[in-house]
């Protein structure tokens, strides 16, 4: 491959259109697969990290004709509504979202969802069966909690999106996941191949054709009924349609989006959640800084111009995949946990996670196109 | 076309009628959720769904 020329993904926004919350580390879950490392401590965001962020964020999302607050964990429901509220409450003009595992919501949290419009993503791994590794603290599976708090999403039918963690990708699985998410009544799935990054170190280098074939049936499974909005095979259509008009190469973003994500301490680490609470000789705690110590926007700005410390390794990254990659104007490059959690550092180029969920999703996306 | 491109361009366009036929439905199936005035769907339904979009490609297009 010579002389690439994609246009898009150069340089870093000095402007989000999202931020992450973690309003605490702790999850009352331990997910076989989970990268988080601090999930068994309760240490909970205070009201001033809060504050000091929406004195950013407001003025963005003033700005802005979207403006979206993620509240990501640990489990964000886990620190009560109360505590949610007052953490929300410095915002204005804002969407905000929850990602939640959905085993403690019930009618009370309905309630708050619907008063304060709160978008809800559910954790959700598929049927019983498929949901071995999703558990509680003590090892009984969460999967009968997780139906009971979808069942309260839906008695006050407030919609709901749902991720899907896939731990074994592999022929004949994609049907059976698809019909679970239609009768759930989801209106919306991403699909999550399992990802070797933070504490999970299990091996994800799945078979390219069984992760191809996952693909292909799934892109069958929505084209049979396509009520459900389905995040990577949708997106594969776009592009391919894209690349058919000539237009592909302006699908990706101008510029990489900082997604700034603040720890429950208000430390701030840009483009990859992942990396917050972890700490490496070479990189340090992966932090940008605290919005304690300086305003987000500062923190953002500085970050994006000066490009210090792996963040320039990132781009330099960015700029190898560019090279060498023929898929980059799907993808954007490799994202940096992954290349820091599977090379050990952010300059490398293609992961597990490049092949397993952008190539062989593209890949299997054009092979059943092929055979119908 | 950027010459990076064109291979995987090759690649969609071998996928020939089958991929023709299944983009119109598609096309159909976002207008149709964009006729439909549910906050929830529409031609920004990943924006809505999944602002943590950084996972496919950094950001919600």
């Amino acid at each position: 491959m010579s002389s690439p020329m994609w246009s898009g993904m150069r340089g870093i926004a000095v402007v989000p259109s999202y931020v992450i919350m973690q309003p605490t580390t702790l999850c009352n879950l331990d997910c076989a697969y989970c990268y988080l490392p601090l999930r068994a401590d309760d240490r909970r965001m205070p009201v001033a990290v809060a504050e000091a962020v929406a004195g950013s964020v407001n003025t963005w999302a003033a700005q802005s004709p979207r403006f979206s607050v993620v509240w990501h964990g640990g489990e964000p429901t886990s620190v009560g509504r109360g505590r949610l509220e007052r953490l929300m409450a410095p915002f204005d003009g804002v969407e905000h979202h929850i990602q939640t595992n959905a085993t403690l919501i019930d009618d009370a949290w309905c309630e708050y969802f619907a008063e304060h419009e709160v978008r809800v993503g559910v954790s959700v791994d598929g049927p019983a069966r498929l949901a071995e590794r999703r558990v509680l603290r003590s090892g009984a599976l969460a999967y009968d909690r997780i139906l009971g708090g979808i069942a309260a999403l839906r008695r006050h039918g407030i919609p709901f999106a749902a991720l899907c963690v896939v731990s074994d990708p592999r022929p004949g699985l994609a049907a059976e996941l698809y019909e679970f998410f239609l009768d759930l009544g989801c209106y919306a799935l991403g699909i999550n191949v399992e990802e070797r990054e933070g504490v999970n170190a299990r091996g994800t280098g799945f078979p390219g054709g069984a992760m191809r074939t996952f693909w292909a049936e799934l892109t069958a499974a929505w084209r049979a009924d396509p009520r459900i909005e389905l995040r990577e095979i949708e997106w594969a259509l776009r592009y391919a349609g894209a690349a058919l008009a000539g237009t592909d190469d302006q699908l990706l973003p101008r510029q990489l989006d900082p997604i700034p994500a603040i720890g429950q301490d208000g430390r701030v680490v840009l483009l990859s959640p992942e990396l917050a609470g972890f700490d490496d000789p070479r990189y340090g705690d992966f932090s940008s800084g605290n919005v304690l110590d300086r305003p987000l926007h500062e923190i953002v700005a500085h970050a994006a111009q000066t490009s210090q410390g792996w963040i320039g390794e990132y781009l330099a990254g960015v700029e190898a995949c560019r090279a060498s990659c023929r898929y980059f104007g799907f993808c954007g490059g490799a994202h940096a946990s992954n290349r820091y959690f599977e090379h050990g550092r952010f300059d490398g180029t293609e992961t597990d996670h490049c092949r397993n969920s952008k190539i062989c999703l593209l890949e299997g996306v054009l092979e059943y196109a092929r055979g119908h | 076309m950027p010459e990076a491109t064109e291979p995987i361009v090759e690649r969609v366009r071998a996928a020939g009628p089958g991929l023709v036929a299944m983009l119109a439905e598609a096309e159909r199936t976002w207008r149709s959720r964009a006729d439909g005035g549910d906050r929830t769907a529409g031609w920004r339904p990943f924006e809505d769904a999944f602002p943590t979009f950084y996972q496919f490609t950094n950001r919600p297009r």
